[in-house]
């Protein structure tokens, strides 16, 4: 009975999740490997939490004592129930892992990039320079298909690059360079935040990124005046 | 003797005020060499000052307290002053012995609970400060005021996470549990206690030293930077990290060498081998975040670079030390309350501990894995980059033995006879709220998951299921399941289920949004947020008030119910473990004569006719019941 209960509800939950999108905005490859683990996970996750919810609600209903002193039967193990579910729950988490480790190496594989930015943090204001291009920016402008290195630096305490459209961030650590790569799928404006806190400013430091099409992302390299100094 | 002589004679034997006035001594005493450092010229740091004088106020107040007392007589030579250990041992029976340095574990016990309790309230009031500012977009605090209560309540929740099981119930039960009269080092146990009321004053007047701003976290270089109140946070978290390393070898040496006769480590009750492996993990873990703290210290304070990168220093090298205490932390905050849960379902399912020896192996897994995940927390922070990928099979693995304690609450409650009386509807309540705590784990151990989740509210979200959701659901299962025997009353049933529902649901209305809120990329630790998360914020916040409101019935009950409660008895719950075979409250020497033990502590059902202890345990040397 319990079992029927757990096993409709779990195809149910399963068919519910399947195929949905968890992130508001997926708006680079990176955020659809990114959503995909997210539904994957969900989909895990459901029989799981619905087998405890079962068990726990059917017992409460099922099992409750009357007013007696009645005792239940002393079992104290179930030697393969036991190593059945240690076994169940090693295999699925050793394939959740699995599953990451691809979705990571799709994410942060590659080390080619067709565009180099650096995003420079510091209390409380990103800067972003282009490297090849010789151009520097408040704000961040990206052309739409190409895959970004983004350099994140910082010139004080510990910032983190956080593009949610883009699902992916990384921290700005003084004293080092770190790397995020990324590769814009949709046009439009997005919001960069820093994700790490870093003082008062914190709350308020914001920028935007706009993706463009390759032509306008040209054109408005052109309108940038050539960085100075270093 | 005149009034004053008399007055006199009692500041010269061991006390609060003694401790109060040595505290104030030492804290000039500690100052003293800076001011006379200053008055010559040399330019002093007030961090110096802060620093030396608490340290001076330390040791002044413990002295005054009488920790070193016997010590120092047993050093010297000289005999010990015989009514001051006879005033240690508590045997002063009126309540006047919860304020003093006493080496009696119930009264230990007892004064951790109650000042971890009030604890809980203060932060509690904390957080529900913090939902104001966040109930409409907007600011209603300046920022600095924001970030000072949002480090405030994060810190000294984890304090109360820390040490309201372990210091309370813990030391409480622990002895009585395993037939002993004391913990091993009963002196230790008190100073362990005694260290925490200077750390936490120093902790809650931060705002004075102009508050704190980098979060309990602290990472470098904010805290460099940051205000003469980081210093006071750094103080008071290594102050409480020695208490917790003194108190965790008491537990460790306590449960192997203090064990009553027939008390084999396979029969101990599940919330011992819960502490056992707490405790281990405190011992090894603590003074690694306390060498990460005092290097932060030291680079404030005498310009050591540890953490500087314009001088080598590494901000990440701090990341990974704080975490190699701070993630096996959550452990320390968790297992206790596995114990709990465990040591109340059999109780109220009338049922053995289904699996006991797998649950047994499940926590000490756990202890050896909580030391190999600390770097999931640095997923994006820009660590070596192969790291991630067995951090990511290590902290899924850890999943499996934390599975096993939902598995062995269900196998225990299946076919059971339940009685949901309080106590076990926490337990309840914790499966729900840790299992979503749990599930949601998985996401932030799950790298490409974690690089959008980290550092949003979704983190907020999953860390306060697991902690509230397991801690503190855990310490309640525990609190109203143990109240008839530290108070020798019953808890108001009607109260207690009142609470238990008005805070369960009040905290899933509050926190479920919030992993919405974080998906949608709402940042940790922020005053302000996009106006279009208002409506959804302003819900979480009423609902945090809510649960802020519950906590008053559960005051009401508490305090009413141990001052007029109906009387207990040694057993309201006819459980079968040792420390309800005596009078609730225990007797001062806890048993008269040692139990034998002679089967394990779960013997529910029908072949369980016998007791758990043999009958000669409660019996005189006459062989005659007493």
């Amino acid at each position: 009975m319990a079992f029927a209960i757990w096993a409709v509800l779990s195809v149910l939950g399963v068919a519910a999740v399947v195929g949905i999108q968890i992130l508001p905005i997926v708006a680079s490859r990176e955020a659809v490997v990114v959503d995909r683990a997210l539904v994957a996970l969900t989909v895990v996750s459901v029989p799981v939490l619905v087998f405890v919810v079962v068990g726990m609600l059917y017992s409460a209903i099922r099992f409750r004592a009357g007013d007696d002193d009645a005792e239940g039967p002393p079992i104290h193990g179930h030697r393969r129930l036991e190593a059945g579910w240690v076994i169940g729950t090693f295999v699925m988490v050793i394939g959740l892992a699995a599953y990451g480790t691809i979705g990571l190496l799709e994410i942060r594989g590659e080390q080619l990039a067709d565009l180099e930015v650096r995003a420079d943090a510091k209390q409380w204001a990103w800067e972003f320079d282009y490297p090849g291009l010789g151009i520097a920016s408040e704000e961040l402008v990206l052309p739409v298909g190409q895959r970004i290195r983004i350099t994140v630096i910082s010139e004080d305490v510990v910032h983190s690059f956080s593009v949610p459209a883009f699902g992916v961030k990384q921290d700005a650590v003084p004293g080092r360079e770190t790397q995020l790569y990324v590769t814009p799928t949709l046009t439009g404006k997005y919001g960069i935040q820093c994700a790490e806190l870093c003082g008062l400013g914190h709350t308020r430091m914001v920028a935007s990124v706009t993706v463009m099409e390759p032509a306008e992302f040209d054109a408005w390299v052109a309108l940038q005046p050539p960085q100075t100094g270093d | 003797m005149t009034e004053s002589g008399t007055r006199m004679a009692r500041l010269r034997r061991p006390s609060l005020a003694r401790g109060i006035l040595g505290g104030l001594a030492g804290l000039v005493i500690g100052a003293l060499p800076l001011i006379v450092a200053a008055q010559l010229g040399t330019e002093i740091k007030p961090g110096g000052f802060l620093a030396l004088g608490y340290i001076g106020l330390l040791l002044g107040w413990l002295a005054g307290l009488g920790t070193f007392g016997p010590w120092a007589a047993w050093a010297l030579g000289r005999p010990v002053n015989t009514e001051d250990q006879a005033a240690a041992h508590g045997r002063g029976g009126d309540w006047t012995r919860y304020f003093r340095f006493t080496t009696d574990h119930k009264v230990i016990g007892i004064q951790y609970l109650l000042a971890f309790l009030a604890l809980f309230l203060i932060a509690g009031v904390l957080a529900m400060v913090v939902r104001l500012e966040l109930a409409q977009p907007g600011q209603i605090f300046a920022t600095d005021t924001y970030n000072t209560i949002m480090s405030t309540h994060g810190t000294l929740m984890i304090f109360v996470a820390l040490n309201t099981i372990v210091g309370g119930l813990g030391n409480y039960f622990v002895p009585l549990m395993i037939g002993a009269r004391d913990m091993a080092f009963p002196r230790l146990n008190a100073l362990s206690f005694w260290l925490v009321p200077p750390a936490l004053l120093l902790i809650l007047l931060n705002p004075l030293f102009g508050g704190f701003d980098t979060g309990w976290t602290a990472y470098p270089p904010l805290s460099r930077q940051a205000e003469l109140g980081e210093q006071a946070f750094l103080l008071t978290f290594i102050t409480i990290g020695i208490s917790s390393i003194v108190s965790a070898v008491n537990f460790l040496v306590t449960v192997a060498r203090m064990r009553t006769t027939g008390m084999s480590m396979m029969r101990l009750p599940i919330f011992v081998w819960s502490l056992l492996v707490t405790t281990a993990i405190v011992l090894v873990a603590t003074s690694v975040v306390a060498s990460a703290l005092t290097m932060s210290l030291f680079d404030r304070l005498i310009g050591t670079d540890f953490f500087r990168p314009a001088a080598g220093g590494d901000p990440i090298l701090y990341q990974h030390l704080f975490w190699f205490y701070s993630h096996p932390a959550v452990y320390v905050m968790a297992v206790p309350a596995f114990g709990a849960v465990l040591e109340v379902v059999p109780v109220f399912a009338r049922k053995p501990l289904f699996a006991y020896r797998l649950a047994v192996l499940s926590f000490v897994a756990i202890g050896v894995l909580s030391f190999m995940v600390w770097a999931h927390h640095m997923f994006v922070s820009g660590m070596a980059e192969f790291f991630h990928i067995p951090i990511m099979i290590s902290t899924e693995l850890i999943s499996v033995p934390t599975g096993i304690v939902f598995f062995s609450a269900l196998g225990t409650i299946w076919l059971g006879r339940l009685r949901f009386a309080t106590p076990m509807l926490w337990v309840f309540g914790f499966i729900w709220c840790f299992l979503i705590g749990g599930i949601t784990g998985v996401y932030l151990a799950d790298v490409p998951t974690d690089l959008v989740l980290t550092d949003t509210y979704f983190v907020v979200a999953h860390f306060h299921y697991t902690i509230v959701g397991g801690m503190i659901f855990g310490m309640f299962a525990g609190l109203t399941y143990w109240f008839p025997k530290f108070t020798g009353r019953l808890m108001s049933e009607r109260l207690g289920k009142i609470h238990f529902w008005w805070f369960t649901l009040a905290f899933n209305a509050s926190f479920m949004p919030m992993f919405w809120l974080g998906i949608q990329g709402m940042r940790r630790r922020i005053a302000d947020y996009p106006a279009e998360l208002g409506e959804l914020n302003l819900w979480a916040s009423v609902a945090a008030w809510m649960i802020g409101l519950s906590m008053l019935v559960f005051v009401y009950n508490f305090i009413r119910s141990w001052a007029r409660g109906p009387l207990a008895g040694a057993n309201p719950w006819r459980a079968r473990t040792l420390e309800w075979q005596v009078t609730s409250p225990p007797p001062v020497e806890n048993f008269e004569h040692l139990p034998v033990v002679s089967s394990g502590p779960y013997e529910y059902g029908a072949l369980a006719a016998g007791p758990a202890i043999q009958p000669t345990a409660f019996s005189g040397p006459d062989g005659r019941p007493r």
